[in-house]
Formats: structure tokens, sequence, C-alpha cells
């Protein structure tokens, strides 16, 4: 666990078990990940990640960080992994009775607001989770928007990030995206911007998913990645 | 240099002079089969505030090499006053210029003897060997260093590399070996890798110097880059 080891009473630990002093990340990197969405000429694609990671230890690479929340809108999730998994099922719970209620489907816009507003009711004691939204609305208009673990959205034209390659994945997308990509070639943009910012983080890869989202429907692709 | 407070372990905060401060900025280096691209910005930062859009991080140490260097300038500029006297010494002794081979060892013990109170910089080494062919070096703080093909240091390092390892090594991508890009293409495309890294990091801008050392010499010449 986080703390396991500062929680029990030296006389009843065992002098023969005792670990080393392990280095306590930030709690934002405990698990690691990556997530990146982008925005194509008429579509948009959305990455992630598959590592479940517990600080150094690797323990699942089918950990996939997005999520469909609705038919044409992704959510994908960084940060600590039981805070992934919460948010990813109260959004499918609000978004289950926004179905039943209004008898159609969340737009992504209405969706970011809604995450946004779940995360900023925790912000004395967050989520610690910065979520991407990506869909298409109903004209099928992309809409990409990032958040902060308290919500604070930002909208972008081009691309969004997040994870604990931040940095890696800005320059990468800085450097390949152009405007009006078609499906083809945003799907070998978004592949190798997420390939090359998770093979220089310790704490991300270990496999890939990407979904490019159009008015047809979704194609989901697993990427054949580096598994170290 | 900052003075900072201390408050980790106790309740009392105490101020503390630290004698490093990071000035930001980010170099580059590429090595082709005859020649070596190397580049850096001239931005020079103090916390949020820029001291001066004016301030080179490359220096040419012979007609064969070029260093260029991040970190804390005022450390950047004792060392690069240290190798040049050291290589003026060579010279004397020699009658020769110091080969790019010897420098990069030179430089590496240069920086180890400072082990305990290290220079606060980060150093790539680009030239042409005596055989002409083109050599990059990068280094950590306290002199450990590789020969490579590319690498980047600085604010904007992350940002950078994996666009290198993707670009310049082509990794995860699986296209047929091509002939080694012309000297042209690599200025344009390290242009374009401190130009991404500008956009996003925000102590990388104003202007940016890129050398390119080859049978003819040197030929150092500015680029600009956004002020923002």
């Amino acid at each position: 666990g986080i703390n396991a080891e500062y929680g029990t009473p030296p006389h009843l630990t065992s002098t023969l078990n005792k670990q080393p002093n392990r280095f306590i990340m930030s709690i934002m990197e405990y698990n690691g990940g990556a997530v990146v969405a982008m925005v194509g000429k008429g579509c948009v694609a959305i990455a992630s990640d598959k590592r479940y990671g517990v600080q150094a230890q690797t323990v699942g690479f089918d950990f996939e960080k997005v999520f469909r929340i609705q038919e044409r809108t992704f959510v994908g999730l960084t940060g600590l992994a039981t805070d992934v998994q919460t948010m990813a099922s109260k959004l499918e719970f609000r978004t289950k009775l926004y179905e039943l209620r209004e008898e159609r489907q969340m737009t992504p816009k209405v969706l970011a607001h809604l995450l946004s507003q779940l995360l900023y009711e925790k912000r004395f004691g967050p989520y610690f989770t910065e979520p991407v939204v990506a869909g298409l609305d109903g004209k099928g208009e992309p809409y990409i928007c990032a958040m902060d673990l308290i919500g604070a959205q930002e909208l972008a034209k081009d691309f969004v990030v997040t994870g604990t390659c931040t940095e890696n994945l800005f320059g990468m997308c800085e450097s390949l995206w152009r405007p009006d990509l078609e499906e083809d070639e945003l799907f070998e943009i978004v592949s190798q911007c997420l390939l090359a910012s998770v093979d220089r983080d310790a704490t991300s890869g270990w496999g890939a998913v990407v979904h490019i989202i159009n008015a047809d429907g979704v194609r989901t692709r697993h990427l054949k990645t580096r598994q170290d | 240099v900052s003075t900072q407070s201390t408050g980790h372990h106790s309740k009392h905060q105490t101020m503390s002079f630290s004698p490093y401060e990071n000035n930001g900025g980010t170099v580059l280096a590429v090595a082709g089969n005859d020649f070596c691209v190397i580049a850096g910005d001239t931005r020079m930062s103090e916390g949020y505030s820029i001291k001066t859009r004016h301030f080179h991080k490359l220096l040419k140490l012979t007609s064969k090499c070029v260093l260029a260097t991040s970190g804390m300038q005022a450390d950047m500029l004792a060392l690069h006053a240290l190798l040049r006297a050291r290589l003026t010494m060579y010279e004397h002794d020699h009658g020769r210029e110091m080969p790019t081979t010897a420098i990069a060892q030179l430089l590496s013990v240069s920086l180890y003897y400072r082990r305990f109170f290290p220079y606060y910089t980060f150093n790539v080494l680009g030239g042409i060997d005596e055989n002409g062919e083109g050599l990059a070096y990068s280094y950590d703080a306290v002199g450990s260093f590789e020969r490579v093909k590319y690498s980047s240091s600085g604010t904007g390092q992350s940002l950078i590399q994996p666009f290198l390892d993707n670009q310049v090594a082509k990794l995860n991508q699986l296209i047929r070996p091509d002939d080694a890009p012309p000297l042209n293409d690599v200025v344009d495309f390290v242009k374009d890798a401190m130009t991404s890294a500008g956009e996003r990091d925000i102590y990388t801008g104003d202007s940016g110097d890129v050398a390119v050392i080859d049978a003819n010499g040197v030929r150092i010449e500015s680029f600009e880059l956004k002020r923002d």
C-alpha cells in the first residue's frame, strides 16, 4: 500500500523482511499513465497506454485508460488508478441517467461540463485524476478538452494531453500535428506521438490503444509496443 | 541565485542560500555522417522573468567542435572559460587544435573534478572527428558522458528528446532504412524541434543559434523564435 510501512510499530516488524527505503512519488505519479487526444478532419482520436503499475513495479498490461462513455464520446483519465476507475463509473452512471431522462445522447461539451462539476464538488479533497474528453457533437463537429484534478477546463482546437509524460507528449504533438488530418494520417500521428512519449517515461507504456471516432463510428486499434 | 525556505521536516521555515539557479533554455545536437548540427536558444530566465533575450549558449571551441550548455549560466561561463584556457594550453603544447574526441574526455574530467560542488550545467558537445565523421556527446552535471547520434538538454529536453527518437532514430516506425538525410534537411529539422519546444516550454524562445560543423569548418546562423 501507499504508506503501509509507516503503520506497523517497530517491535512487530521482522528485521529479516525489512524493505529498503522506497522512493515515494507524488500521488499523481503513483500509478503512471498517458492519454492524448487529437482533432482531425471530421474526426477525433484518443489514445492511452495500458500499463497498470505501482510505483516502479508493473502489475498489469491491460489497463486501458480510455472509456467509451457515449456512442461518439470518449473520456480518458490518468492519475491515481482507483480514481480513474471511480470517475469512469460515476460518468457511466450519470450518462445513463441522462439518457433515460433526455432520451438522447449527451454531447461531449455537456459531458465535459458534468465532469468538471463532479471534480470541483471535491475541491478540498479531490479525485487525483486529470481527464480528457474527446468526441463528436450532434453535428459531427470534433470536440476535445482537458481538465485538471479540480475541473478547470482547457479547450483546444488541436490536441490535449494528460498523464506522467505530458512534457514529452506536448513536444511530440506540437511537432507532428497539423490541421485537417485525414483519419489514416491522424491514426499514424497520434500513435507516433504516444509511443515516442511513453518510451521516454518509466511509468507509462506496456502497450497502447487508439480509438478513431468519426461520423460513421469508432475504429479501435491496439498497438504493438516495447514492453518495458 | 535564490534564497528559499526549507520547511520539510520541522515546523520552522528557515530561509537558506542556494548557490544554484536554473536559467532555463534548451540545447540539442544531431550528428550526421560527415557533419554535426548543434543548436541552442538564447533566452536567459530567472524564475518567471526574462533576464535577457540574447544570451548565447553555444561556444565554438575549435574549427571542428562546438559546445552547447544549458542550466545555470554563471556556471556555464566559468566552464567555458576553463575549457578555453585548457584548449589554448593544448594548442601551445601540441602545435595543433585539440581533437573533438579528446575535448569530450576533457569536458568529462573537468565536470567530475567538481563532483562535490558541481557545475550546474547540462552540456551537449558536437563536432567532427579527425576523419571527418560527425560526433555528438551528451553529459550530465558531473561528467557522465556518452557518444550519441543525437541528444537534447535543458528545460525543453523532455519535449524534444522523444521527437528526436521518433524522427532521427526512427524508433517505433516500420520503414525501410533511408539514405541519411542531407545537411539542409537536418538543419531545418533542428529548427523545427526548437520552435516546437518554444511553443510549450516557457523558458525556451526569443531566438536560436544553429551551428553546422563539417569539413568546411564551423558556420553559425541565427533564427527567430517566439518571444512570448
